[in-house]
């Protein structure tokens, strides 16, 4: 029988709250069921779940959860969630004769006076409770969350009034939220290898809660840069290949042997999961079949500080470019100044459409790509994540991480077919043919940033500098 | 890094290069061993997109002989051990792969392969 559990979330990242928790109950299979309505904003929420055993596998695994405890009531007022709670007796009777517990009264977006606290302690006396009380390491711990409204951004009347809360919530702690923990483990200003493209600890873990890490799988990264992703997904398990056009980013700069992602992983552990990382262009890859990998995770290049790029010249080469290109053909390379082919702009747009398709090619069936594309908010619309989907690829989360004027959004899409699809891009003509009519509003992104987002901007490539 | 695993699962992807392109051949490969976790359901799971043929025959070249050359149907423990070890195990850090075919050559160097194609083998 599915009991009643309340999550008390941290208090970033809303939009990829659900997600994970739906990430985390596939991963380890049981069943999860969400309220209905659902509202991924506020912070606590009520789930159902068949056994305490599963609220405790999403405490150790989901980055945003701070605790999970039994759920036993809630009310817009105190009256109200004692009522629910006496109903409830059936659930905490069996702890009333000898089990040692203590209080919490905690409050979200607010702190409750330690007088106001006693008192609501005190309000509970009708549940008899006989047992010792502990503080230190008592058998259980009773929590009280008041949840008061987000004040942010709203007028100074709407100011938070003790007592006057949203809503308040009375449950059994069952665990604390552990994974929290790991975002400063995997801290980046810690780490022995990392560069200005490195993606912040708490977003690269839930992307690898997005695309289902755990022992054994195999992750690719075709964008791997400093291997942010690498890190946290071979430390849940994942074997982890890497590749990118410029093999600098992966070695980083001086004279270790050892390249820089490897240094980074032995730190925490995991360099022998680090299977391999190889430089070429994804676009012109050498993988030899497809079906290959369990999930993709990336940060694709957007142009404003990595800008995307593909093998091939803009224009016809220049004579001094021809030059040493005609040298560099002539004499053979050592192998610390390899040949450096030119590279040519690669619109947003048309990247994250390839990037699907070469996905549904190289992933297995039932395989994530998860991903990063980043947005013009006003210009956004839902239409934009459909334009970039093909035939055997679903949709399975699309969460806003905000920055005010643009965002990005975390795109989990699964392979549901097990279907053959030819090669992506073996015409090798390295383009990719789009029927979409609609114009998303990531397409152009570099140019619309570093235009402020002006509306009406047009086309600059071949202005951009590099 | 490089290990045959990967090794295993490229080809040569120069223009025009479609046939006998597979496997690459390792040219003064300097080889080093490091333990990495067991897995046996991983090992598994890879198997049927690894070309047992070209396994054998590229660790042979690396001085490897302990993989039967026929394709065994079961796989108890100690051969997925074996496996393990030839796929896992044995890293190529210096030297280069050669295009069977059309004779490129990706240097690798650090344990990274440069597969990066130049002007003239791209389309
Ligand atoms: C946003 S960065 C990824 C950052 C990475 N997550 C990290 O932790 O540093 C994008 C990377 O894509 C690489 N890149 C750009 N175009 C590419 C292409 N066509 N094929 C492969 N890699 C490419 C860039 O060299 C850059 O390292
Ligand atoms: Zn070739």
């Amino acid at each position: 029988m599915p009991t009643k559990y309340l999550v008390v979330f941290a208090q970033s990242h809303s939009d990829f709250r659900i997600p994970e928790l739906k990430s985390i109950a596939e991963l380890h299979g049981f069943p999860l069921h969400l309220p209905d309505p659902c509202d991924p904003n506020r912070p606590f929420m009520v789930i159902e779940l068949d056994q305490e055993e599963h609220a405790r596998l999403l405490a150790k695994r989901c980055i945003l959860i701070k605790s999970i405890s039994e759920f036993y009531g809630q009310g817009d007022n105190y009256d109200q969630l004692h009522a629910a709670v006496r109903k409830n007796e059936a659930l905490w009777e069996q702890y009333k004769q000898d089990t040692s517990f203590r209080f919490s009264v905690a409050a979200y977006n607010h702190s409750i006076t330690k007088s106001r606290q006693r008192e609501v302690m005190e309000s509970f006396g009708y549940m008899e409770f006989l047992g010792r009380i502990d503080l230190k390491s008592p058998t259980i711990v009773l929590g009280c969350y008041e949840e008061y409204g987000d004040t942010r951004g709203k007028e100074f009347s709407n100011k938070v009034v003790d007592g006057q809360f949203r809503q308040v919530y009375f449950g059994r702690l069952i665990e604390e939220g552990s994974a929290r923990a790991l975002i400063s483990r995997f801290d980046v200003k810690k780490r022995a290898y990392f560069g200005n493209t490195s993606m912040e600890a708490e977003i690269s873990l839930l992307m690898a809660n997005q695309c289902l890490a755990r022992p054994g799988s195999l992750v690719y990264d075709p964008f791997m840069g400093t291997g942010s992703m690498a890190y946290p997904t071979s430390h849940f398990g994942s074997f982890v290949v890497g590749s990118d056009i410029d093999g600098r980013q992966m070695r980083g700069k001086g004279k270790q042997p050892t390249p820089g992602v490897l240094r980074a992983a032995a730190q925490y552990g995991t360099a022998h999961r680090i299977v391999d990382l190889l430089t070429f262009d994804v676009t012109r890859n050498p993988w030899r079949c497809g079906g290959l990998f369990d999930a993709i995770v990336t940060d694709p290049p957007y142009g404003v500080r990595a800008g995307a790029k593909r093998l091939g010249r803009r224009r016809s080469p220049t004579p001094k470019q021809l030059e040493a290109y005609l040298e560099h053909q002539a004499a053979p390379r050592p192998a610390d100044q390899p040949y450096i082919p030119p590279t040519k702009p690669y619109e947003l747009s048309e990247l994250a459409r390839d990037l699907v398709v070469l996905a549904r090619y190289l992933l297995k069936p039932e395989g994530r790509l998860v991903f990063f594309l980043p947005t013009v908010n006003d210009e956004y619309e839902d239409v934009d994540i459909y334009t970039m989907l093909c035939e055997g690829m679903e949709l399975i989360a699309n969460s806003l991480q905000d920055f005010g004027s643009w965002g990005r959004r975390l795109v989990t899409i699964k392979k549901i077919t097990s279907d053959i699809y030819p090669i992506p891009f073996s015409d090798n003509s390295g383009q990719s043919q789009s029927t979409a009519q609609h114009e998303p509003a990531h397409k152009d992104f570099r140019e619309k940033y570093f235009q402020g987002f002006r509306k009406g901007s047009t086309s600059l490539y071949d202005g951009v500098v590099q | 890094m490089v290990r045959l695993i990967t090794h295993n699962l490229l080809s040569c992807h120069a223009k025009g290069c479609t046939t006998n392109n597979f496997p690459l051949q390792f040219k003064d490969a300097e080889i080093e061993h490091r333990e990495a976790d067991f897995n046996p359901e991983f090992i598994r799971g890879l198997l049927p997109k690894i070309e047992w043929k070209a396994l054998v025959d590229t660790a042979k070249e690396l001085g490897d002989t302990s993989l039967p050359y026929e394709q065994p149907e079961m796989m108890d423990d100690e051969l997925l051990k074996t496996l393990h070890h030839v796929l896992l195990e044995m890293h190529v850090e210096e030297g280069q792969m050669i295009c069977p075919n059309c004779n490129h050559v990706y240097p690798i160097s650090n344990g990274i392969p440069n597969m990066l194609l130049a002007e003239h083998e791209i389309a």
